[in-house]
């Protein structure tokens, strides 16, 4: 009798233990999360709100764009060019082979495919960093019919790639997308 | 990995050491109740408003003041909930140092070897009056305007020495920069509190007498902290996410106005006791020294009290500290209330009531009890 109860008595402690390391575990895990609950509005408040986010990712209107000319807007502080381009300047620069220039580029990774008419650039010289010239037809465009620099006198065709330095890289490429044949996004 | 780990740090900063001979270790007493988690929780606000405040400082502009905290509301990520979060975690804080106060009062706490502890207490109270008071006048609402407005102008009027703070401290009588200050000071003194908070607690640590039947802290009394810190998060999320402009003046809300003054300029809750004990004096001077005269009664309490030390405090002491709780609170809602004939002698008679208690009551009830 006295051993029925002594077994009796050490299996209500091991099931106390048993309770007791589940309610650990209840516990720890709710805090964890509650934790977590807490902590992700203080993080997720220094993020760049909605609104910001609109503003970094600007959509711009390109269709009433004249071929042979380029619009100027200011994304994230640097000037970019949207140019379209005419028929004459595409076939002069579709075919040339890209290691005869000084920094190597074809004409499909210059423009997005099915819109290869547009030429999207950053429009700062990439030797002394001047805003170019040859936006419209009546600017200093240089021989190639694209861009040239007024400070150290670098010219780019009208697809952005450098063909007279001082500059040696072409005209960096920004990240957009386009949304329709006559919008594209920025970022 | 970290079986090396530890003994190589441990060796070189005895971190793991110093928490359980200091902390986790530490001896104390069986039964206490849970009203002594309140210091913990108070810290714990302290550090909770500090991060809340950190985050809200990023986006608050004091000179487009109105707007930011609109900006903070509407624009940032979960802005209305960090903004809650300072608004309510400042109720949940002066609550709790209310409560303290409170249970110093009853228990006597104050009575010499406490006294200095007792001091602090206040010196605490005084910070995060003026820490409140300045986070109030952040908000730049209708309310929160004009209380600036009337202190700086208040204090410009004053003649010698104490203008010559005053204007010091705001910056003369109108100027665009006074929020500019106000949150510097705001963000300044916030971080002396935390000081304060460690200087009462070495001291009352200093004073605390050698439990008869010790327990570790850990686990016995970080279990019963555990405990406060759930019911004092409940009562809080419940503040936060369904009274978050409680105790606070409505029209605060509203943009403020050089050219509309409120019926009623009333502060939030936590200061209004302290503002209705400082309008008993007339006129700007009057004002300062009915809050200096104020909290010299506090102060001077140790010596109020007449009681033997170690005596436990009789009923009717109890009582009048029960009926000052409520004498508080009443001036609190007169302070509230738009000004009339009867409020102003509401507002008299509650006000002599609190330098009554501890002037006269307080010395002649515990001079009568058995010693």
């Amino acid at each position: 009798m006295a051993e029925l109860a002594k077994v009796e008595q050490e299996i209500e402690v091991a099931v106390d233990v048993v309770k007791r390391d589940f309610l650990k575990i209840l516990t720890i895990a709710g805090g964890a999360v509650a934790a977590g609950a807490i902590a992700w509005p203080f993080i997720d408040a220094l993020n760049p709100s909605a609104e910001s986010l609109a503003l970094a990712r600007p959509i711009v209107e390109v269709g009433g764009i004249a071929p042979n000319s380029a619009l100027r807007i200011v994304w994230l502080g640097l000037p970019i060019y949207i140019r379209k381009l005419t028929d004459k300047q595409i076939a002069d620069n579709q075919f040339l082979i890209p290691a005869s220039l000084p920094d190597s580029a074809d004409y499909n990774s210059r423009v997005k495919p099915g819109y290869e008419t547009f030429v999207v650039v950053v429009g700062l010289n990439t030797g002394v960093p001047c805003e170019l010239l040859g936006n419209d037809p009546s600017e200093a465009r240089g021989p190639y019919d694209g861009w040239s620099c007024p400070c150290d006198g670098s010219v780019y065709d009208p697809l952005g790639r450098v063909r007279i330095g001082p500059a040696k890289k072409n005209l960096a490429i920004p990240k957009f997308t386009f949304l329709s044949d006559s919008q594209i996004q920025f970022g | 990995m970290a079986e090396q780990t530890k003994p190589w740090i441990e060796s070189r900063l005895p971190v793991g050491a110093t928490l359980q001979t200091h902390i986790a270790g530490r001896m104390m007493p069986r039964d206490l109740p849970y009203a002594a988690t309140l210091g913990v929780l108070i810290l714990g606000a302290v550090a909770f408003l500090t991060l809340s405040g950190l985050v809200l400082s990023v986006y608050y502009d004091p000179w487009h003041a109105f707007d930011s905290v609109q900006f903070i509301t509407r624009e940032v990520n979960y802005g209305w909930l960090i903004k809650g979060f300072h608004a309510t975690g400042t109720t949940m804080l002066f609550a709790t140092v209310y409560l303290v106060f409170f249970r110093a009062l009853l228990s006597r706490e104050y009575k010499a070897p406490g006294d200095l502890v007792w001091f602090l207490k206040i010196l605490l109270l005084l910070t995060l009056l003026l820490v409140g008071w300045l986070g109030y006048t952040l908000a730049d609402g209708a309310e929160s305007y004009w209380s600036l407005h009337n202190a700086a102008l208040t204090a410009s009027r004053l003649d010698g020495l104490p203008g010559a703070i005053g204007d010091w401290f705001f910056g003369g009588p109108e100027t665009a920069s006074t929020l500019e200050r106000m949150a510097v000071l705001h963000a300044a003194l916030a971080f002396l509190v935390f000081l304060v908070v460690a200087i009462h607690y070495a001291a009352k640590r200093a004073i605390a007498r050698q439990p008869a039947r010790p327990v570790a802290l850990h686990p016995y009394y970080t279990a019963q902290y555990f405990v406060a810190f759930c019911v004092f998060a409940l009562i809080f999320a419940v503040l936060v996410f369904f009274a978050p402009h409680l105790g606070q003046n409505p029209l605060n809300l509203a943009a403020p106005s050089g050219l509309v003054v409120p019926d009623a300029v009333s502060p939030p809750w936590y200061l209004l006791p302290e503002a209705g004990l400082a309008n008993a004096g007339g006129g700007a001077l009057g004002h300062v020294l009915a809050f200096i005269a104020a909290f010299a009664v506090l102060a001077a309490l140790p010596w109020l009290d007449r009681s033997a030390p170690g005596s436990l405090p009789s009923g009717r002491a109890r009582f009048l500290t029960y009926l000052l709780a409520l004498d508080l609170i009443a001036l609190c809602l007169t302070e509230t209330a738009i000004p009339s004939a009867l409020s102003s002698i509401l507002a008299a008679i509650f006000t002599g009531w609190y330098f009554l208690h501890f002037l006269v009551l307080t010395p002649l009830v515990t001079a009568s009890e058995p010693k």
